[in-house]
């Protein structure tokens, strides 16, 4: 009877549990895809070379998607249990036992747990299948072998997790709800927390928070001097300092605001008690989202700023592209098909530890170098902006050796030694061409280059010196990286946007009584609409600057990576607030289809 | 002379249930007016369409034929925000569970349809404090609905449904939730407001007690008027019996 009763209830709701199984499932999908991408072995076998680095990224992913899934799954469950509470209590109070309620909450939380997992896993395996071989290729610029996309191990530890989490989940409601008395089960939370000015406090906290988080920026932006330790310090004292900022700021605008003449009109003194109704409640995930908005805004920032990079970096990086031992007459065939900036061929004799050098020759075309020290500099000149190439002088030459060594195809270790050209003739090995070159453009000439390194032989040349490496490396790793910041970011921020429009809804319930009294005073539908739609703007908005301002001064730990951590950064920027801006037009009409009275006479 | 009634219902019918599903006529024709400076009472057992009734005339609900005129306004010719704005100027309305707004304080609420209809600030607080002298309610105004008792709580709603000085003030049991003592009170003030600011009070009850502060009574049973009587010059003890009298022939 008592599960019959439950199942009914469920039904009249039935709206808004799609819209939970919805989120759940999106959010499992995606965990699935990130889940088979990272652990796949026999694919990361296959492709090794081009996907150690992509692989490593794919696990930094999963885990830190794990982390947000649970934050999500605590949402969408309290979500889950603000629209079952009434049911409960009535079932209380007409004697239910309270061990049969919370076997009936368990169930129904697993329940919804595993269903949502079971589609999201499906879901997940479609997303794999189309999206990844895609986005792969294009992250590392070949095909992929041994590719599926289902992968059973990813498919259990998916399934797992979701269940895990759900039937944790569904203890804490038990809990929860057997401890509640039922006459609070019945009516909701009506207590207002009264918001009061203790400008002591408030100041105090405004202070403290202020100072956490200059803190935090001040160690993100000297990440050269904190080294590793920038990143936990980071967060730890910008979360909270964010969460005491919230706290104090939040409060005392609305009360500012409720005492001004502004909020006479109309709805308004009712929308800023709606809001200060819930500050306690959402000081929390307003902090929350803040970061998590910050982190799926800088991973996609990044993740475009770093791949957008790339040929810089790796022209700055060595004054040649390819450093080529006795080229075959086909390869300086397919080298002749490209546009060169410079080239030229020295002569060497290789013994156990020496290689030598003619030293005229030297002298004629003097090895060409990009400078010494880090590449990017932000108080010196930045090699990365304007690379230049510039002649060794002998003395330089000597001082580092290294600058040749490393344009030696599989024999790096040797030292170079230039000699006069009868010293070179007299020793007894055979002479060596090793030809160098830089073409103009490398991407430009990706192709081209790509032909060089095919004749070359079978099997394939792994690694052939220069610049051109470092593009091929840079190209895999960055690629990855853009591809999982951007993923990163629109996973993290359908879930952070879910986590808030779950934790919004989940008042709705509470609410509606009170936009039933509005419109029965006479309040006007638009008038209510506007009323709803402000509330949750004032929700959606404010995590979102404090989310944007982090990600201002956190992009200042990328200076040490990156050339300019700013630059085009409207675009990611423009990609995540049009997601954001559909996910609170979602929740406002979700929230307004709970809310708002449905009376014939207002159609 | 007769003067133009201010509440006018001619036949009202109103049929639960869309056709083709289960129906149910909770009101079958009925006609009554209400005059200017009336405190009139409709009484009958519970489900007999008393708050049907009171929720079609208050335009929160649309009735299935007749006519009702508040004030000298069809209540069918009114489209959109018209209705809510009619709501908010022509009526007041008392409810059984108050219908406070418990994230308001006592003055907000008392305030919101001043607010409605952007009133300037200066106007509602004095408004306020006149409307809540009357009532008695000076001291409470600053706490929260939740921190005063529910005889403060249906004084501050009824605080609320005579700010803007409405055409007629609705009650559908208002003292339903209340003990005897609070009860008392409040229909002693409504009796007041009615006297003193002559605005005529359509009450809705099916407690005798309550019924006897009405000068004339309607009785509603089965969704039809089936019996008027007037108090005329008899005191209210005497009125409360024949009240009595009344549901005792009538059921
Ligand atoms: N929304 C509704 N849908 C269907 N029937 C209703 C609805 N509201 C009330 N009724 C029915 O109409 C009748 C009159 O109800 P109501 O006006 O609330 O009576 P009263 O207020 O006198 O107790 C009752 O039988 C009730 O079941
Ligand atoms: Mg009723």
């Amino acid at each position: 009877m008592l599960t019959k009763l439950a199942f009914t209830g469920i039904k009249s709701r039935l709206r808004d549990y799609i819209v939970l199984l919805f989120g759940l499932m999106m959010s499992s999908g995606i965990f699935y895809m990130f889940e088979s991408l990272a652990t796949n072995r026999a694919f990361i076998k296959a492709n090794a070379r081009q996907i150690t680095g992509a692989n490593f990224i794919f696990l930094f992913g999963a885990i830190l998607l794990t982390i947000i899934t649970l934050v999500y799954v605590f949402y969408a469950n309290s979500f889950l249990m603000s629209m079952r509470r009434h049911d409960y209590g009535l079932f209380m109070m007409l004697g239910a036992k309270q061990s049969k309620i919370g076997q009936l909450i368990l169930i129904e939380t697993s329940v919804i747990g595993t269903i949502a997992s079971l589609i999201g896993t499906f879901v997940g395996w479609g997303l794999t299948a189309t999206l990844a071989p895609f986005l792969m290729s294009r992250m590392i610029g070949t095909k992929l072998h041994h590719f599926s996309a289902l992968y059973w191990p990813a498919v259990w530890i998916t399934i797992l997790l979701y269940i895990v989490l759900f039937l944790i989940a569904g203890a804490i409601n038990r809990l929860v709800l057997t401890k509640t008395p039922v006459l609070k089960l019945l009516k909701g939370d009506s207590q207002p927390n009264r918001p009061r000015l203790k400008p002591v406090s408030q100041l105090l906290q405004v202070i403290i928070g202020l100072g956490l988080l200059a803190m935090g920026y001040y160690a993100m932006s000297h990440i050269q001097t904190f080294v590793l330790s920038a990143i936990p310090i980071g967060l730890v004292t910008i979360v909270l300092g964010t969460y005491l900022l919230f706290n104090a700021v939040f409060v005392w605008l609305i009360i500012i605001i409720k005492r001004s003449n502004w909020s006479n009109r109309g709805l308004r003194n009712f929308t800023l008690s709606q809001l200060s109704f819930r500050i306690r409640n959402y000081t929390k995930i307003l902090s929350i989202v803040s970061i998590l908005v910050a982190l799926s805004l800088g991973a996609i920032t990044v993740g475009i700023g770093l791949q957008r990079q790339v040929t810089a970096l790796s022209t700055a990086s060595n004054a040649y592209t390819m450093a080529i031992k006795n080229p075959s007459a086909e390869t300086l065939h397919e080298i002749n098909q490209l546009k060169l900036a410079t080239q030229v061929t020295y002569q060497q004799k290789e013994t156990k530890q020496v290689i030598y050098y003619r030293a005229n020759q030297i002298k004629q075309h003097p090895v060409q170098f990009t400078g010494f020290g880090p590449l990017i500099n932000s108080t010196k000149r930045n090699r990365l902006a304007e690379p230049k190439y510039r002649p060794m002088t002998r003395s330089q030459l000597s001082k580092h050796p290294e600058k040749l060594m490393v344009l030696q195809p599989k024999a790096p270790q040797k030292t170079p030694r230039l000699v006069s050209d009868d010293a070179f003739k007299k020793i007894p090995v055979k002479t060596q061409r090793l030809m160098l070159f830089r073409v103009n453009n490398l991407q430009a000439d990706k192709a081209g280059l790509k032909r060089v390194v095919a004749s070359l032989g079978n099997p394939p040349v792994t690694t052939i010196p220069g610049s051109y490496n470092v593009f091929i490396l840079g190209t895999v790793l960055f690629g990855g990286l853009e591809f999982m910041g951007f993923f990163l970011g629109i996973a993290f921020l359908a879930m952070l946007a879910s986590c808030l429009m779950f934790k919004i809804l989940s008042g709705a319930a509470s609410d509606k009584g009170r936009y039933e009294m509005l419109n029965k005073i006479g309040a006007r539908p638009a008038a209510l609409r506007s009323s709803i739609a402000r509330e949750i703007l004032v929700l959606f908005v404010l995590p979102a600057i404090v989310g944007v301002i982090h990600v201002f001064f956190g992009l200042q730990m990328f200076k040490v990576l990156m050339l300019n951590p700013y630059y085009q950064i409207w675009l990611p920027f423009t990609i995540f607030f049009v997601l954001y801006m559909i996910y609170y037009i979602i929740t406002v009409q979700l929230y307004e289809h709970i809310v708002l009275p449905k009376l014939k006479i207002d159609q | 002379m007769k003067t133009t009634p201010i509440v006018s219902v001619r036949d009202l019918h109103k049929t639960y249930g869309k056709t083709g599903e289960k129906q149910y006529e909770a009101l079958k024709g009925i006609s009554f007016d209400v005059n200017a400076g009336e405190f009139v009472g409709i009484m009958g057992a519970s489900g007999s369409g008393k708050t049907t009734l009171l929720n079609i005339l208050a335009t929160l609900d649309q009735p299935t034929s007749g006519d009702v005129e508040i004030n000298q306004q069809v209540l069918t010719d009114l489209k959109g925000n018209q209705i809510a704005d009619f709501r908010a100027q022509q009526v007041g309305f008392i409810f059984q569970d108050f219908n406070l707004l418990e994230n308001l304080t006592n003055f907000e609420n008392i305030a919101l349809p001043l607010s409605l209809q952007n009133v300037k600030g200066k106007l509602i607080h004095s408004k306020v404090a006149q409307v809540a002298q009357s009532l008695n309610i000076e001291a409470i105004l600053d706490k929260y609905p939740t921190e005063i008792s529910g005889g403060q709580k249906q004084r501050v709603a009824a605080a609320r449904a005579l700010i803007s000085h409405p055409a007629i003030l609705f009650g559908d049991e208002p003292t339903g939730a209340l003990d005897s003592n609070s009860a008392r009170d409040l229909l002693e003030m409504l009796t007041t407001v009615n006297q003193e600011q002559q605005v005529p009070v359509l009450l809705v009850t099916h407690d005798p007690f309550s019924a006897s502060y009405c000068q004339r009574i309607l009785f509603i049973k089965d969704g039809q008027i089936g019996q008027e009587l007037e108090k005329g010059a008899q005191t209210r003890q005497q009125f409360y019996q024949a009240i009595l009298d009344a549901l005792g022939t009538f059921d």
